[in-house]
């Protein structure tokens, strides 16, 4: 059986400069791994042309099988992969329920908007089933439902983010840095949740992490990116225990977050 | 006074329409970040195609009715053109583009329509007096669907999950593009909706201001302006800037003999005086492109 | 550009402005106008091309600065006071000293207007010296006291000549004036050339690259744009001062709108930034715009009858449609196209 996600030798090129050379990734149905590296390291860029934002130089990303490259971001998320873009990216200026329904909403583009609109119409009482779904898993959101996603917090915002990726029922949920700007104690609770997802839902993760204990405590295993190439991989555990990663990554023994 | 109050009438009449025009702008905007040169030709031709119709013995509400699809349906086109080839248009480049469509446009109404101004009968040609003051009609016409027209745009848009849409790809157009939104779909109906409105806006003034083949550029001057007064995106200064522009004209038109005799050709300096001012204002707080 | 070296390309335009200089006493008489039309469009365009490819704004009114120029050098000629010129041939200034203050005066309209507009994007422009070109348009019709309107017009009396050197639009003084207008041009071209080399021209293409890094770097970037406007604005007004000697009569028929858009469609086909390609673009948009004209006065086109607004519909249509196919598929413009085209043929040698 293939898995649901594999990459393949993918070279990512803005202009002349070269971002992701050559990357290799796979990631089984279930799994949580991560992609850890410095800023800068191509992660966000190999993790937005996975997700059809841009189109790859050369390479191959396949996601349950199939051959997504280049395709768009659409077809992608109908395909099961959808992402937490870094920053939250929530719709600043609609209230967190619209948000969360525009998650279920693009899955059913197909290029056009007006038959995206009638397909979406006809499907109503499985996105409100949906829509219950997540304000069960997310019960923040319930409360917030009516309030401009704009005006909540960083966390509340990453939990909007969070919950309109998982509006279209992703397979795989990519979360690119989910911990940035937000207080220790919020991050500890967003990826206690995201575990929980992992083990009671079935949904697999990518994590794109700059702070590298919080991807190996969250993730079985990750890739160490460095300068557009993937330098080191393997399980969490081993690679916590490696020198490279000690040194660069975790402070060199002592635990930095 | 009563000279006063009735060119506050009279603007607040064509700043309707001039408000429909910059709110067209502010959406295409803010939905798409390109500016649409086209859209006074949208408005010239909504009152062409109204003319054209009613001269065929149409009844003037169908007439209206038939015109407004078919300007959205050339609004629809255009913005595929506007958007451009993904990757190689600017916005700048999309700019130029409208621009050279809204030529094309004249071009065409010169070939179809000829270069005599056209218009058709208004709603009704008995006006009322109120205090001395006369109000045609169609002016309140004008007045109430704009208003009628703005409130519908933006329930809409907070409302209906196509609005959301809309909104969504302004707020951030990555997300929009990571949750599925296919952009250029999206910039299609926003300038096809636009083009509506306009065209709306068009074939109402059209019974008080003649239409002609190169009308476009002096409408789209002034949408922009009162766009200008949201700085592009708010809808609902736009609404504003638009009848404080109408009325501005008015008196610019009305009292300019102060300055010179010949004020009704300086209608076009409240536009730009306007936005001059307003752009240096605004520049005062934020720089850069 | 990085085909040449400096030096190489001071000789070239050195030799190819005398070329079109002595180009003037060759032509037949017939094709002297569209010739000079052709030095005249350069010299706009060769502003515009610096604006719109450095600064990434666009000007709809350089037709406006055109014709400021063309009136003010002929009202300063003829006198200013209208009740004048009708009593006192003397009225008015020389001529050559009005043809010099039609660009200073475009310049300070220029600067006065841009310094709001230029800070911000680059649709505030665009659609702000629109305005301003109808408005201009309005007024010249307007103010007919002034301006002569377009009945009767403003005929120029006083020729334009130096020292017994005589230009004008008819015979030998056509020839002269031609040659001066293409003296111009290569003048323009090396002046331009020599501003994108130097230290501020590397400012300016630090601003073409990437207006927020250059602001970072602490170049004033609305400062160096409103210096590439007020250049334009000259330019176009020099142009324009030139043109009314050519004309020897003003009418504000003279100057469309559309005439601002063929300037941008010049520069669109030329390359934006390219001043070289600005005056091949010239060169080639009004030879189009003269063979439209032809082609649109016939009476019968293909089979066709043709309507009597054939030749506005053809000149507007035609160059509309110029704009949008090669801001779609070329935007970088025709000429740097071909060029690119060029290079990718010599590598694959």
């Amino acid at each position: 059986m293939s898995a649901l996600l594999e990459v393949e030798g993918l070279v990512v090129r803005y202009g002349p400069a070269i971002a992701v050379d050559g990357v290799s990734l796979k990631l089984g149905a279930g799994e949580r791994v991560a992609l850890i590296g410095p800023n800068g390291a191509g992660k966000s860029s190999l993790l937005n042309a996975i997700c059809g934002l841009f189109k790859p130089a050369a390479g191959r990303v396949r996601v349950g099988g199939r051959n997504v490259t280049g395709r768009s971001p659409g077809e992608i998320v109908r395909l099961g992969v959808t992402q937490v873009p870094e920053g939250r990216q929530v719709f600043a200026t609609l209230p967190v329920e619209a948000n969360l329904l525009l998650g279920a909403f693009g899955r059913e583009f197909r290029g056009e908007l007006l038959t995206a609109t009638m397909r979406y119409v006809r499907r109503k009482t499985q996105v409100q089933e949906r829509l219950e779904r997540v304000y069960e898993l997310l019960p923040k959101l319930h409360e917030l439902r009516e309030r401009p996603a704009g005006q909540t917090s960083g966390g509340e915002q990453q939990m909007v983010a969070i919950g309109r990726a998982l509006m279209a029922e992703p397979r795989l949920l990519a979360v690119d840095e989910l911990s940035l700007g937000l207080a220790p104690l919020v991050v500890q609770g967003l990826s206690e949740f995201l575990r929980r997802l992992n083990e009671e839902e079935g949904v697999a993760l990518l994590l794109v992490e700059q702070n590298a204990a919080l991807a190996f405590e969250l993730c079985e295993r990750a890739y160490v990116l460095e300068a557009g190439r993937c330098v080191l991989e393997g399980p969490s555990s081993e690679l916590e225990r490696s020198e490279l990663v000690r040194t660069a990554y975790l402070g060199g023994g002592l635990e930095v977050a | 006074m009563t000279e006063l109050v009735q060119l506050v009438v009279i603007g607040l009449s064509t700043g309707s329409a001039f408000a429909l025009v910059g709110i067209s702008f502010a959406l295409i905007f803010r939905t798409t970040n390109i500016v649409n040169f086209a859209q006074g030709a949208f408005a010239v031709l909504g009152g062409q195609f109204t003319v054209w119709l009613v001269d065929k013995e149409w009844p003037t509400a169908a007439a209206a009715i038939v015109a407004v699809l078919l300007v959205t349906a050339v609004g629809a086109l255009v913005g595929l053109l506007a958007v451009g080839i993904r990757g190689l248009t600017t916005p700048l480049a999309s700019l130029v583009i409208t621009l050279g469509v809204a030529f094309v446009i004249q071009a065409l109404q010169l070939l179809a329509f000829g270069d005599r101004p056209h218009t058709y009968p208004a709603v009704s040609e008995r006006a009322w007096t109120v205090q001395g003051v006369v109000v045609q009609p169609q002016y309140v016409l004008i007045a109430v669907v704009t208003l009628v027209a703005t409130l519908l745009l933006t329930l809409v848009l907070r409302r209906t999950i196509i609005g959301y849409a809309l909104v969504a790809t302004s707020d951030s157009v990555r997300a929009a593009e990571l949750v599925g939104l296919s952009l250029r779909s999206i910039a299609v109906v926003t300038f096809a909706v636009s083009a509506l409105l306009s065209a709306i806006a068009g074939l109402l003034l059209t019974p008080i201001q003649p239409v002609n083949y190169d009308s476009d550029v002096a409408i789209a001057i002034n949408g922009f302006a009162a766009a200008a007064f949201g700085g592009l995106v708010s809808i609902r200064l736009a609404f504003v800037g638009g009848l404080v522009l109408g009325v501005a004209q008015q008196l610019v038109v009305g009292y300019g003999d102060v300055i010179t005799p010949q004020a009704r050709q300086y209608e076009l300096a409240a536009a730009l005086v306007i936005m001059l001012v307003l752009i240096g204002w605004r520049s005062r707080k934020e720089t850069v492109t | 550009m990085r085909l040449v070296t400096a030096s190489a390309r001071l000789v070239v335009t050195l030799a190819a402005g005398a070329a079109a200089v002595l180009l003037a006493y060759r032509l037949d008489p017939n094709d002297i106008p569209i010739y000079m039309n052709m030095g005249l469009a350069a010299l706009v365009a060769i502003g515009l091309s610096l604006l719109m490819g450095f600064a990434g704004q666009i000007s709809l009114g350089q037709g406006a600065f055109y014709a400021l120029g063309a009136y003010t050098a002929a009202i300063l000629t003829v006198g200013l006071d209208p009740d004048d010129r009708l009593i006192d041939p003397e009225a008015g200034i020389a001529p050559w000293a009005a043809v010099l203050v039609a660009p200073l005066l475009t310049a300070l309209v220029a600067a006065v207007v841009g310094v709001p507009l230029l800070r911000l994007r680059g649709h505030y422009l665009a659609f702000a010296t629109l305005a301003l070109h109808l408005i201009l348009i309005a007024a010249l019709f307007a103010e007919d006291r002034f301006t002569g309107g377009q009945d009767p017009g403003l005929i120029i009396a006083k020729p334009l000549e130096v020292a017994g050197f005589a230009m004008g639009g008819v015979g030998d003084a056509a020839r002269n004036l031609a040659a001066v207008i293409w003296a111009l041009v290569a003048l323009a071209l090396l002046v331009a050339v020599n501003l994108v080399r130097s230290r501020s021209g590397r400012a300016l293409r630090a601003i073409a690259t990437s207006e927020a890094a250059a602001a970072a770097a602490g170049i004033n970037v609305a400062a160096y744009k409103l210096r590439l406007f007020v250049l334009a604005a000259g330019l176009a007004g020099l142009a324009g001062g030139l043109f009314a000697f050519r004309l020897g009569f003003l009418s504000p028929d003279a100057f469309p709108v559309i005439i601002s858009i063929e300037f941008v469609v010049i520069v669109v086909v030329g390359g934006l930034g390219s001043v070289y390609g600005a005056v091949l673009g010239a060169i080639a948009i009004v030879w189009l715009q003269d063979w439209l004209q032809q082609l649109g006065t016939r009476e019968r086109l293909l089979g066709f009858d043709l309507p009597v607004q054939a030749p506005g519909v053809f000149r507007i249509g035609v160059f509309a449609l110029i704009l949008i196919v090669v801001m779609l598929f070329l935007p970088r413009g025709v000429l740097p196209a071909l060029g690119d085209g060029v290079r990718r043929l010599r590598r694959l040698r």
